[in-house]
């Protein structure tokens, strides 16, 4: 086979992937990380960044919120991006790698570019493949992951908070019948991932009943898909009569669930209270803080995160450079809370879950990467100074962290050190 | 500030209103005062939760509103009908964040005279320090639109 510059490159920017760790920054960029991890910057002061890949040879693929995709190569192994290079355009939050195929999503369409092995971004135009998805501002991110069985699937998320009509958010927002509703929103549909102009009626609708997701992911070690959701706001300005502001801040759950065919998470008649560990009915359809939503009418939570912390990206851990009690792990990045107000905000980190032999999470989680922030109190977001928000794995096992806030791009290593 | 270019077009062309009852002359130091303390309180109960106890908003999901030209508008009329109506009133321009702001028309006329009062001495570009008036809600509330 002959060898062009391009695969050439390709295979030394592979063989560097592998290759020795970088130097950390000296303050590890910032971060509170567990003993013998360090951190440094990749890349600094990008726009606004939301989910992220990385491709087999180490190159770097981050959706910007408003505009196209960066993609990042580091060609000398100093772990700094030496080049960076915007495409697209549209904005958005999805994305994902299939083979060559890089996959993302604005909050309207599905589309892919053809990558070209040695190449950084795709010389040619990209492909649509599934247009107009519905969108309505509100939780219109469209997060997708492909499946075991080759699909790939798309969240439409619910234009909503707990669908209480036109007071929605507001004091007496009642619920309305949401049967309509969520044939079209709160759930995922699964598609062909090689059929191009799909329409969400061309999908299949796979689950239902939850309020937004911005993360959908494939377990390697059994093949399941894992969501993890952001909970509903403002309890205590829809029903102050049975909420205080304290319950608001700790109410509900950001839930995490194993996504099966046909599943309903529950939304928008309930929520699950992370302290009493129960499913409870929603105020907009009678709840009252204490009234129970009907047994086994939907699933327990795997893991019931605290309120609000509001999480973006999920990635499992199939590396071998961190210690052996991560490996087929899992890490989220949490954006960090707005509704936890006036009660200081919190979040703003990546956790670690631990899964076991089965691929199933063990229901604990542990802070893996704390201080984005770079404060101990936190009234408002903009006081943070950067929030996760993507988090991806390298082929080196090194883990990758983009910001919303400032446009950095973080990458944590284990040195042991 | 593109949001604000509308509204400021808008405030030039609307003169106050006819049926807008005269403010009171020398209003009463301690009863502003008073005002503006329960227009605190509301601010933090029901607005400061979206738009932040600083008034900063939250990035892409709710908007700042300090200097906003709603409520540094010296006729308290758009604000009024923005805090009855909600974010439905902004039309296009609501569509530059996320979360839709809901009708707080639940709130008395007393105390959206006391909130207005609140974030106009507080938020407005430059502070408004006469209060705002239940009559002048109530006409902003019997309006069928925006003035």
């Amino acid at each position: 086979m002959k060898k062009t510059p391009a695969l050439i490159a390709s295979l030394l920017l592979a063989a560097l992937a592998r290759g020795a760790l970088p130097a950390p920054d000296a303050d590890n960029a910032g971060l509170i990380l567990p003993p013998g991890f360090h951190a440094l910057v990749v890349a600094d002061k990008l726009k606004g960044l939301r989910n992220m890949t990385v491709a087999a040879n180490g190159d770097l693929y981050v959706k910007t919120a408003k505009d196209g995709i960066y993609g990042l190569r580091d060609t000398d192994g100093d772990g700094k991006a030496d080049v960076i290079k915007e495409f697209g355009s549209g904005g958005g939050t999805g994305i994902a790698l299939r083979g060559d195929w890089l996959y993302e999503s604005t909050d309207d369409h599905v589309f892919r570019y053809k990558l070209t092995p040695g190449e950084l971004i795709p010389a040619g135009e990209p492909e649509r493949v599934i247009r107009d998805l519905p969108n309505k501002r509100q939780h219109s991110a469209k997060a997708l992951a492909f499946g075991a069985d080759g699909r790939l699937y798309v969240e439409v998320g619910s234009p909503s908070n707990a669908y209480g009509g036109k007071k929605d958010r507001a004091l007496g927002a009642t619920g309305e019948d949401p049967t309509e509703f969520l044939k079209t929103y709160g759930g995922y549909w699964s598609y062909d991932p090689d059929k191009l102009d799909q329409t969400q009626a061309d999908g299949h609708h796979f689950s239902t009943g939850h309020r937004h997701s911005t993360t959908i992911a494939l377990n390697p070690v059994n093949g399941k898909l894992f969501v993890a959701v952001h909970g509903r706001d403002q309890l205590n300005t829809v029903a102050p009569q049975f909420y205080t502001v304290q319950d608001n801040a700790e109410n509900p759950a950001e839930v995490f669930h194993v996504l099966t065919d046909g599943a309903n998470l529950g939304w928008p008649y309930t929520y699950w209270d992370p302290r009493a560990k129960q499913r409870k009915m929603n105020p907009e359809y009678g709840g009252d803080g204490k009234k129970l939503a009907e047994a086994g009418k939907y699933p327990d939570p795997l893991i019931g995160f605290p309120a609000h912390w509001a999480p973006m990206q999920l990635a499992f851990y199939p590396g071998t450079q961190f210690p052996a009690k991560y490996k087929n792990g899992a890490f989220l990045a949490f954006h960090g809370s707005w509704n936890r107000a006036p009660e200081p905000q919190k979040g703003y980190r990546v956790v670690f879950i631990p899964f076991d032999a089965q691929g199933m999470p063990t229901g604990d989680y542990e802070t893996f990467a704390d201080n984005f922030a770079g404060k101990t109190e936190i009234k408002s977001p903009n006081d943070a100074d950067h929030r996760p928000n993507g988090v991806a794995v390298g082929p080196d096992g090194s883990l990758y962290v983009s910001d919303s806030a400032k446009g950095r791009v973080y990458r944590i290593i284990y040195t042991g050190k | 500030m593109k949001r604000f270019a509308g509204v400021v077009l808008i405030l030039t062309l609307t003169a106050c209103s006819k049926q807008e009852p005269p403010p009171a002359a020398t209003p009463d130091p301690a009863a502003t005062a008073a005002l503006l303390k329960q227009g605190e309180e509301i601010f933090q109960n029901t607005c400061a939760t979206c738009h932040m106890a600083d008034g900063a908003g939250v990035p892409n999901l709710q908007p700042s509103i300090i200097g906003s030209g709603w409520i540094s508008a010296q006729d308290p009329q758009l604000l009024l009908s923005l805090i009855l109506r909600g974010s439905a009133i902004l039309g296009e321009a609501a569509k530059a964040y996320e979360n839709d702001m809901a009708p707080q028309d639940h709130l008395t006329d007393a105390e959206i005279a006391a909130v207005a009062s609140y974030v106009r001495s507080h938020f407005a570009g430059t502070p408004i320090t006469v209060p705002v008036t239940p009559a002048q809600v109530a006409i902003a509330r019997n309006r069928p639109g925006l003035p």
